[in-house]
C-alpha cells in the first residue's frame, strides 16, 4: 500500500477514442493499473487540448468534439513505477508518457482492516511525556490553537495527542483563567499531552513552539506500554496480489 | 524559570467537592500559588476517580463530585516552599516528578 514519503507520479495524455484489443485504450490502462496493485489510479475527460498533430479538439464545438483528450493520473512507489512502466510504454503508442518526483503527504483508505480476532501486541519502550500549556483562546490563523496544534501533530505522524480543557489557572500570560458569568467568553486552560519515542517528541517540541505565543512546553521520560492489534496490512505487499 | 531547564511538576489530586476556607479547594489552592508567586497552576476536572476513601468520584444527578488535578509546574526550591502549605490545606495525593521545561515566555 502507498506509504508517506517520496513516490513517482505518473501521468498519460491519450485520445479518447485511442483503441487497443477493441476497447478504449483508458479503460486498457485503467485496469491494467488495477490487475498490477497501483495503488490509485484517476482519468480525466479533458475541456479541450491539442498535441502533436495540431489540431484544436475542444468539447464546445461539436465537430471537433471526437478526438477529446484523456489524462490518467496515479501516485505510486518508485519500484511500483518501474515496474508498470514497461507495459505502459508499449500501450501508449500515441500520446505522451510523464514522470515526476512527489512526495506523499497523507495516503489513508479502508484498506485491510485488522479483524478483531487477531491477538494484540505489546509494545514497551522508553518514551517522552510532552505537556504543552496554553489558553482556549489562542488562535491560530483563525482556528482555535489547541486545534491547530494536534492537526499539525496528525499530520506529523505522532502516535497520539489528548486535549484537556482546566476548569482555573494561571500562567504565562499573567491573568487567571477562570470561568464566570460575567466573563462568558472563556479562555480556559488546555493541556495537550502527547507520548510517543524521544526523535519524535523532539520533532513535535519545534512545532509546537513554532505556534504557541504564550505557553509552557514541559516533557519528561516515562515508559510507554502500548497496546496494538496486528493489522494484516503485510499481505498486501505481495507483488501481483489486488489491493 | 528559564528554558531548557530541569524543574518539577507537582500534582495534587483533590476533589471538586472539597471546600477550604469557605472557597473550592482546588481555587484555595491555585490562589496560594499566586501568594507564593508560583509560575503557574492549571486546575484539570478528571470524569471518574476514585481514591483513599475506596468511593467513585463522579458526577450524578445532584451532587458533583468529580476528581480534580492541579498540575504545577516551577522550580525544585519554589516546590519545596509551596509543598509544606499544600500538605496543610489538602489531605489528597501529591505526586511530583522531574520535566524538562523547554519553554515559558511572559505574554505582553
Amino acid at each position: 500500500m502507498l506509504t508517506n514519503g517520496p513516490a513517482k507520479r505518473v501521468t498519460i495524455f491519450i485520445n479518447e477514442d485511442a483503441q487497443r484489443h477493441m476497447t478504449p485504450l483508458h479503460d486498457a490502462i485503467m485496469s491494467y493499473l488495477m490487475r498490477n496493485g497501483i495503488s490509485g489510479a484517476t482519468a480525466t475527460r479533458a475541456y479541450s487540448g491539442f498535441g502533436s498533430q495540431r489540431a484544436m479538439h475542444s468539447a464546445g464545438i461539436e465537430v471537433r468534439a471526437r478526438h477529446l483528450p484523456i489524462r490518467i493520473e496515479f501516485v505510486d512507489a518508485p519500484h511500483k513505477v518501474d515496474e508498470v512502466l514497461p507495459e505502459l510504454y508499449d500501450m501508449v503508442s500515441d500520446g505522451l508518457i510523464e514522470v515526476q518526483d512527489t512526495s506523499v503527504v497523507k495516503a489513508s483508505g479502508t484498506q485491510a482492516e485488522p479483524s478483531p480476532a487477531t491477538p494484540r501486541e505489546e509494545k514497551k519502550s522508553a518514551a517522552t511525556l510532552l505537556r504543552v500549556y496554553l489558553g482556549e483562546a489562542d488562535k491560530w490563523r483563525g482556528e482555535p490553537l489547541y486545534d491547530a496544534i494536534v492537526k499539525k501533530l496528525r499530520m506529523m505522524d505522532i502516535a497520539g495527542a489528548t486535549v484537556y480543557r482546566g476548569i482555573l489557572g494561571y500562567g504565562a500570560k499573567g491573568h487567571e483563567h477562570k470561568r464566570s458569568v460575567f466573563h462568558p467568553m472563556r479562555d480556559l486552560p488546555i493541556v495537550i499531552t502527547v507520548i510517543d519515542e524521544p526523535a519524535k517528541i523532539e520533532r513535535a517540541v519545534a512545532a509546537v513552539e513554532a505556534m504557541l505565543e504564550d505557553g509552557l512546553i514541559v516533557t519528561s521520560e516515562v515508559e510507554m506500554l502500548r497496546l496494538v492489534r496486528c493489522s494484516g496490512a503485510e499481505a498486501v505487499h505481495e507483488p501481483g496480489n489486488p489491493s | 524559570m528559564n528554558r531548557a531547564t530541569q524543574a518539577k511538576l507537582l500534582r495534587i489530586h483533590v476533589s471538586e467537592s472539597d471546600r477550604f476556607g469557605g472557597k473550592p479547594l482546588y481555587e484555595a489552592i491555585v490562589d496560594k500559588c499566586r501568594e507564593l508567586g508560583i509560575a503557574g497552576a492549571t486546575a484539570l476536572r478528571g470524569v471518574e476517580g476514585y481514591g483513599e476513601a475506596d468511593e467513585l468520584h463522579g458526577a450524578g444527578l445532584l451532587r458533583r463530585d468529580q476528581p480534580v488535578v492541579i498540575s504545577i509546574v516551577d522550580t525544585a526550591d519554589h516546590m519545596a516552599r509551596l509543598i509544606p502549605e499544600v500538605e496543610k490545606m489538602a489531605p489528597g495525593v501529591m505526586a511530583l516528578s522531574d520535566v524538562k521545561v523547554i519553554r515559558v515566555q511572559q505574554g505582553a
